[in-house]
């Protein structure tokens, strides 16, 4: 294993405020949910289910399969180039989905209950089931890949095949959390046979997003990286991150286009979508993301404005397909309101905190910046 | 085995919500959170307005997508046709009431639906979600009947409680014999027009199976694909046809 050039970035200051936002977050989420229970959350029988904890949950995990994706491009599918960003991208596959499974723990009824209860009562045609089943398969695989480069050992047999295992688990795992969406035939924006490929597309586009502003945290600033970094930085990354994300927003756009021209009832949710200045400020964000990516400039900024705006794409996603009252009567005339209590923001900053200090600690100790010998 | 079902002649409904207070009674529901609910819709404007009703309990379904999603079979379906949750498995994730096309399963861990918030006025002991003063005396979690416990879902059990000790064999669970009016599910039992129904719907000499094949009974959502054990007795027309679209319901 080659160690490079320890990075001069800002990674203290990262530890801090990550820890200052996992402390206030905690505090505040604590307090409201031990006095209060889950009635600190918006969510509610007579309207939406899923609320933002389970936005949170989404984004994180399929974060996670992204950065597997980025990873395997050099561990997996050979392409040298991308190694020096690869032993971050599999520690931050791990932090992201701690992330997302400390989100969905705290809006679960009975998180504890789920480690004895889904094993021994295993429903086999629950797309949850496998999902869940799937990221803990990935968690292990994952921790059990990073010791092995964290070792040295990059290129054995037994690494090679662990990191095969673990991609094509992430892949699993973000494609069934979509058919745990896609497979909804009553609830008609969710509904579609290729959700999971969204999922995976869209995966691969935070993970992108999220190894290129570690990268550029790792070390503050271009010139302060390391020649093989820089290159990647400056070229491939980029581009394929451009042609991704450009493909990506066409993507967005059919589906947004597709549920105004359509008269089925329940996607009248899209002219709601549509109306509210998110969508347009997440469209904002990803074009714009587009350019600076051809520009090349920027990068840090685009990968900020790329993680913002799939953000509120899986907000628009997971609660756009509750917003349709499901037999209510006068209580609910027409789409459910919906906005999520100041407990459910706390769990998105908690979420955002453990990635900053988890990335943070993992830059301290792991020497993330490693790459191969040969 | 019977297959326990349901005929509601929505000809006879009057709308007066007696089937909703009994469920509530019975089954300890907090308010507004009711098992079975009357739903009423108004469409129009002044000065003709129409109101419309539509009575929904849980449709007990051949194909239940909510046991289909439930992760840890939490949500069952037992011998004789009765769609339950096993509360001592329930997690809480709430895919099942994602998964319901009817919008019948609850999560009491949450804010009250009606204010004032009465779970604080009678507050649970342990892990149940409240102290109601009505309370019956049964408490069968594996069958998901009682007092509904924190952080789980619950949902309509055909009063199971009920149902479950009645003589084996028998057609119809009919309110006006003295002998089996204990086994009635409450919402039938109290049903003042005696606009429901309830019996084994594969026993073809059952009251319910012959009014489903006499008056042709029909399913809500039957494009589902879930196929309820509820019929519906329309006089003619679809299931559900007080219910607006949304779409419609947008427009008025």
């Amino acid at each position: 294993m080659a160690t490079q050039a320890q990075g001069s970035g800002p990674v203290s200051a990262v530890l801090m405020a990550g820890l200052a936002g996992l402390v206030i977050s905690l505090a505040i989420a604590f307090m409201n949910l031990l006095s209060g229970g889950h009635s600190a959350f918006n969510t509610g029988s007579d309207g939406v289910s899923w609320g933002l904890p389970v936005v949170n949950y989404v984004f994180f995990a399929l974060t996670s399969t992204g950065l597997t994706l980025v990873s395997s491009l050099a561990m997996t599918f050979g392409n040298k180039g991308w190694y020096p960003i690869a032993k971050r991208c599999v520690w931050l596959s791990l932090v992201t989905l701690v992330a997302g499974f400390a989100s969905l723990a705290l809006e679960l009824g009975h998180p504890f209950r789920m480690l004895w209860a889904i094993p021994l009562n295993a429903q086999l045609v629950s797309p949850l089931n496998w999902m869940g089943i799937f990221y803990a398969v990935f968690l292990v695989l994952g921790i059990l890949k990073f010791m092995r480069i964290h070792n040295g050992d990059w290129n054995s047999s037994t690494s090679k095949q662990i990191g095969v295992a673990a991609l094509v688990t992430e892949l699993l795992a973000g494609g069934m959390l979509g058919m745990a969406f896609g497979a909804m035939a009553m609830r008609p924006m969710w509904y579609g046979n290729l959700v999971p490929l969204y999922f995976i597309l869209t995966a691969a586009c935070t993970g992108a997003a999220f190894a290129m502003l570690v990268t550029y945290l790792s070390y503050g600033s271009e010139e302060a990286m390391p020649g093989q970094v820089r290159s990647l930085m400056q070229g491939a990354l980029p581009t394929a991150f451009a042609g991704l994300l450009g493909i990506t927003i066409l993507v967005i756009g059919y589906r947004t286009v597709i549920g105004l021209w359509s008269n089925a009832d329940g996607l009248q949710v899209w002219d709601t979508i549509v109306a509210s200045p998110w969508f347009w400020i997440e469209a904002a964000l990803l074009i714009g993301a587009f350019w600076l990516l051809l520009q090349r400039r920027a990068l840090a900024l685009a990968s900020v404005m790329v993680i913002g705006g799939f953000f509120i794409d899986r907000y628009e996603f997971v609660i756009g397909g509750q917003l349709l009252p499901l037999f209510k009567g006068s209580w609910v005339p027409d789409l459910i309101a919906y906005t999520p209590s100041t407990t459910e923001w706390m769990l998105t900053l908690m979420a955002f905190s453990i990635v900053l200090v988890g990335w943070a600690l993992g830059e301290r100790m792991f020497n993330l910046g490693a790459v191969p010998r040969d | 085995m019977a297959k326990w079902g349901m005929v509601i002649d929505l000809e006879k409904c009057t709308g007066c919500q007696a089937c909703s207070t009994a469920c509530q009674m019975e089954n300890n529901r907090l308010p507004g959170e009711n098992y079975q609910d009357v739903l009423y819709y108004t469409e129009g404007k002044q000065p003709t307005p129409t109101l419309k009703w539509f009575p929904r309990p849980c449709m007990h379904c051949e194909e239940p997508s909510c046991m289909h999603v439930c992760p840890t079979k939490a949500t069952y379906k037992t011998e004789d046709g009765v769609v339950l949750i096993d509360w001592d498995k329930c997690i809480g994730c709430k895919y099942c009431m994602i998964a319901c096309p009817y919008g019948v399963r609850f999560y009491t861990d949450e804010k009250a639906l009606i204010e004032p918030n009465i779970k604080q006025v009678f507050k649970g002991d342990g892990d149940l979600s409240w102290n109601p003063p009505y309370k019956g005396p049964q408490q069968d979690p594996k069958h998901g009947v009682g007092i509904q416990p924190n952080g789980v879902v619950s949902k309509c059990n055909f009063c199971y409680h009920k149902i479950s000790k009645a003589p084996k064999g028998v057609a119809d669970l009919d309110e006006s014999n003295p002998e089996l009016v204990e086994y009635v599910p409450a919402c039938v039992r109290t049903c003042a027009p005696k606009a429901r129904y309830f019996g084994d719907l594969d026993n073809p000499n059952s009251q319910v199976s012959r009014l489903i094949s006499d008056k042709q009974g029909t399913r809500l959502l039957d494009h589902t694909g879930n196929k309820p054990q509820v019929y519906y007795l329309t006089g003619g027309g679809a299931a559900g046809s007080a219910v607006p679209g949304t779409r419609s319901n947008k427009k008025a």
